[in-house]
């Protein structure tokens, strides 16, 4: 098994080189057998990825504790999906998982349908293939998944209990789809530039690419978030963690191209800045790699011990730089047959407005994550940037940013009036004033929430709007009744009304995100039948107990809740005992509703059954969830293919000998 | 020479003011948390020492008696940190200050914003100038024309598709 592994690795490499050279060679000779030849390998190359990956589950699920990886992050109690997660809870196999969604999406896009006949592809291929190479270097001589050891151990050193959660197995894998799916529009736009076409077409390919990536990006993030909220016990779901930071950056970048985007479909301008945006969106995932591999900063998530960081900043530097010259020698072409802006007050100013934030935003996370290093580079001294720093110079920039979500969608392609605008913001404004008065007549204090909270009632009520005068003017023409009228607006406009699902869902999180903060928290130790209380809860402790699952101990408390004297149920925090691990874990006990949580961690514990526990009430931390839920819908909504989705058309274009 | 300072302003505060000597701080309390917050634990949790509860963090409990005993015995927020950021630099606290070079930190994504923000707005006005130029007319359209024109043209589009 070790054999195969190997030679998986090394035969996917000699491939995966065999394959860019054949590519290289069929587009410089313009043969199509050998262009075909390259597809047939990059094919290879992917079952070669797929047999690795199998064989290192098998070595995992199995306990074949000769290998390395397995001893390391397993241990034979382990239940089995936490085996087979541990794939990628190093570096190897992590980086294993990567190689082979790339090869993937490699492979996906050689023999995609809607590829045929576009001479875009051996060009795209050859670009994924040049990373392709880099990863199999990496995994071949660098982070070998199949070393075997001298000496069996009896037994693996097992997995790390915080990642042995439900969160373990889903945030990684969609985190590493969207991560790895940005090379994707990434190799679309180099190609573009290679071939000088870079049209509005590519766009429309890459599109869908794009907003996969973004969705698993934004899967990724709020998964983590979850697991963090459940596993780590401090009652919060994002903590400005540098390798938090690194997923975040690009799914700003890409934000801001998915709405750029916008212009140069309509207008045609703005080319230079969406490919710009694209190798940037690109160059951030390497570098969120690079953050978690070579430890250069302190972070919960980083991967211990490895040297990596250093191939991963040399190969980014080459993809910027490799980059950067495709579109300086690209950059008279891109110039070219440029549209126009006709006012200041427009969409496109807008949306310009909108990519500002988004950059800016994505600026100050980059200069408050690599600050530390910054500051030791110039005075020596070592500083950490934490979580009152992000959330000191996010929050305006943030709130900024659904401001023009919500100013954006009822401004006029090209040019708006006066008029315009207070016909259409006058009611929402209104309301959203009202709205703020309500809210500072139930006693709400502090200025920050409140204009929060009318900022954000101001973009639900002009999205509402927008869908309100999407149903009239259908009506007006067609005469449908208002729900029909609505469903056919929504699924003729999938991109459009998709996008305004997906603000509502940003907006239900900003909600709670904001909501969140307005926590309170008591810390207690209690001997057993008292109570403890906070806000309108009375927690009493009725016994501790323990018991058994496979060799772990866990200790848990059994709490009865009743809130305003109305009986809640019981509830459970635990303490979970590793048989193989030093550290317990927490199990948090979390009883919600849409109003807030109750969230109850299990201190500690003394002889005589006294047990301290931290109980928090965390508002509206469940419209956060809710908000990621409606974000994916209005997602797939957006891009799914349907009768009315066609947006991602078959290439009619010129035709190459190659393709 | 400053730690000299420090200690001896700690110890004067300690015997000079004694109204707030015996005042008793739950760990849990609107202040503790003030004063604890500002400080990042150094156990590897990524959390500062009010929020962090990982379980066997010595480091953390011993850390946050001591805070608790310079606020029993009177000790200010600012004193407080003054007296760990002589011990163990600026990497103790949470954020970097907002003076000297760190400063910077702070300030720069807002000055990258606005000077960003002023070369977009330079730049569409620019571009409306050379757009002003080559107009002839034009009438202002309402968003809801430019709606009712989108639902026309994808009802005329479907249309042709079936029939031609």
């Amino acid at each position: 098994m070790h054999l195969i592994g190997n030679i998986s690795i090394y035969l996917a490499l000699a491939l995966s080189v065999y394959a860019l050279v054949i590519f290289i060679l069929g587009i410089y000779k313009q043969d199509q057998r050998l262009v075909d030849s390259g597809k047939a390998a990059t094919l290879g190359v992917f079952i070669l990825a797929s047999i690795s990956m199998l064989v290192l589950f098998t070595a995992l699920g199995t306990s074949q504790l000769q290998f390395e990886y397995v001893a390391l992050y397993t241990s034979t109690d382990l239940p089995l999906a936490y085996k087979l997660a541990a794939l990628w809870a190093g570096n190897a196999g992590s980086l294993l998982l990567w190689t082979f969604f790339l090869t993937m999406y490699t492979a996906m896009v050689a023999y995609s349908k809607k590829m045929k006949n576009n001479p875009l592809t051996p060009y795209v291929a050859s670009i994924m293939l040049g990373n392709t190479i880099f990863f199999y270097i990496i995994l071949g001589f660098v982070a070998k998944p199949f070393v075997l050891l001298e000496q069996v151990p009896l037994e693996g050193r097992g997995l790390n209990p915080m990642l042995q959660d439900p969160g373990m197995l889903l945030h990684p894998v969609t985190l590493y789809l969207g991560y790895v799916g940005l090379a994707v529009p990434f190799a679309f736009a180099i190609a573009a530039l290679i071939i000088k076409s870079v049209d509005a077409f590519w766009l429309r390919m890459t599109r869908r690419w794009t907003i996969i990536a973004w969705v698993f990006l934004t899967l990724g993030n709020v998964i983590g978030g979850y697991w963090a909220y459940k596993e780590l016990g401090w009652g919060g779901y994002w903590a400005w963690d540098p390798v938090e930071n690194a997923s975040f950056m690009p799914w700003l970048t890409v934000t801001a191209y998915l709405h750029s985007v916008m212009i140069q479909e309509r207008k045609n301008m703005l080319k230079i800045w969406n490919i710009s945006l694209i190798i940037l969106s690109y160059a951030l995932t390497l570098f969120g790699t690079f953050l978690v591999r070579s430890g250069v900063l302190t972070s919960v998530h980083a991967f211990g011990d490895s040297n990596l960081g250093a191939y991963f900043l040399i190969f980014m530097a080459l993809a910027v730089i490799f980059s950067l010259y495709v579109l300086m020698s690209r950059y008279h072409l891109l110039k070219k047959d440029s549209g126009q802006f006709e006012s200041l007050l427009s969409k496109e100013s807008s949306f310009l407005i909108n990519n500002l934030i988004l950059v800016g935003g994505t600026f100050a996370v980059f200069w408050g994550t690599i600050f530390p290093l910054v500051s030791e580079a110039v005075r020596g001294t070592k500083v950490t940037v934490g979580i009152p720093f992000f959330n000191t110079v996010m929050s305006p920039i943030l709130l900024a940013l659904i401001f023009v979500m919500a100013v954006c969608p009822l401004i006029a392609w090209q040019r708006s009036t006066v008029k315009n605008l207070r016909d259409n913001f006058l009611l929402p404004a209104i309301i959203s004033l009202v709205i703020i008065g309500l809210l500072a007549g139930l006693g709400m204090r502090a200025a920050y929430p409140i204009i929060a909270y009318g900022v954000i009632s101001f973009m639900i009520l002009t999205h509402i709007v927008e869908f309100y005068r999407g149903v009239k003017a259908r009506r007006k023409v067609t005469k449908e009744a208002i729900p029909v009228a609505l469903y056919w607006l929504m699924v003729k406009n999938r991109r459009r009304y998709g996008g305004y699902i997906v603000h509502f869902g940003i907006a239900l999180m900003a909600i709670g995100i904001v909501g969140s903060n307005f926590d309170s928290e008591t810390m207690k130790t209690v001997p057993k039948g008292e109570t403890i209380e906070i806000e309108d809860y009375v927690l009493t402790y009725e016994y501790l107990a323990q018991r058994t699952e496979g060799i772990n101990d866990i200790v848990f408390a059994n709490i009865h809740v009743s809130k305003a004297g109305k009986d809640m149920g019981y509830i459970q925090p635990e303490r979970i005992f590793y048989g193989s691990w030093e550290e317990p874990s927490t199990e948090v006990a979390v009883l919600g509703s849409l109003r807030e949580d109750l969230y109850v961690v299990l201190s500690a514990w003394e002889r005589d059954e006294r047990a301290t526990f931290v109980v928090k009430v965390n508002p509206l931390v469940r419209w956060v969830w809710i908000g990621s839920y409606i974000l994916v819908i209005g997602s797939i909504f957006a891009i799914w293919p349907g009768k009315y989705g066609n947006i991602t058309p078959r290439y009619t274009g010129p035709q190459r000998k190659v393709s | 020479m400053k730690k000299v300072m420090v200690i001896l302003t700690l110890l004067l505060l300690m015997t000079v003011i004694p109204a707030y000597a015996g005042d008793q701080y739950d760990y849990k309390s609107a202040e503790f948390k003030e004063v604890a917050s500002q400080f990042m634990c150094m156990c590897g949790c990524g959390q500062d020492h009010f929020e962090c509860n990982m379980q066997g963090c010595g480091l953390n409990d011993s850390f946050k008696s001591e805070i608790k005993e310079m606020m029993d015995d009177g000790l200010t927020k600012d004193q407080i940190k003054d007296y760990y950021l002589s011990m163990y630099g600026e990497e103790i606290l949470t954020a970097p200050e907002k003076k000297g070079f760190s400063l910077t930190a702070w300030v720069l994504p807002f000055v990258a914003l606005g000077v960003a923000g002023i070369g977009i707005v330079f730049i569409i006005r620019k571009w409306v100038a050379g757009y002003k130029e080559e107009e002839t007319s034009f009438e202002a359209r309402s968003e809801e024309e430019e709606l009712e024109d989108e639902i026309v043209k994808s009802m005329i589009d479907e249309e042709r598709k079936k029939y031609f």
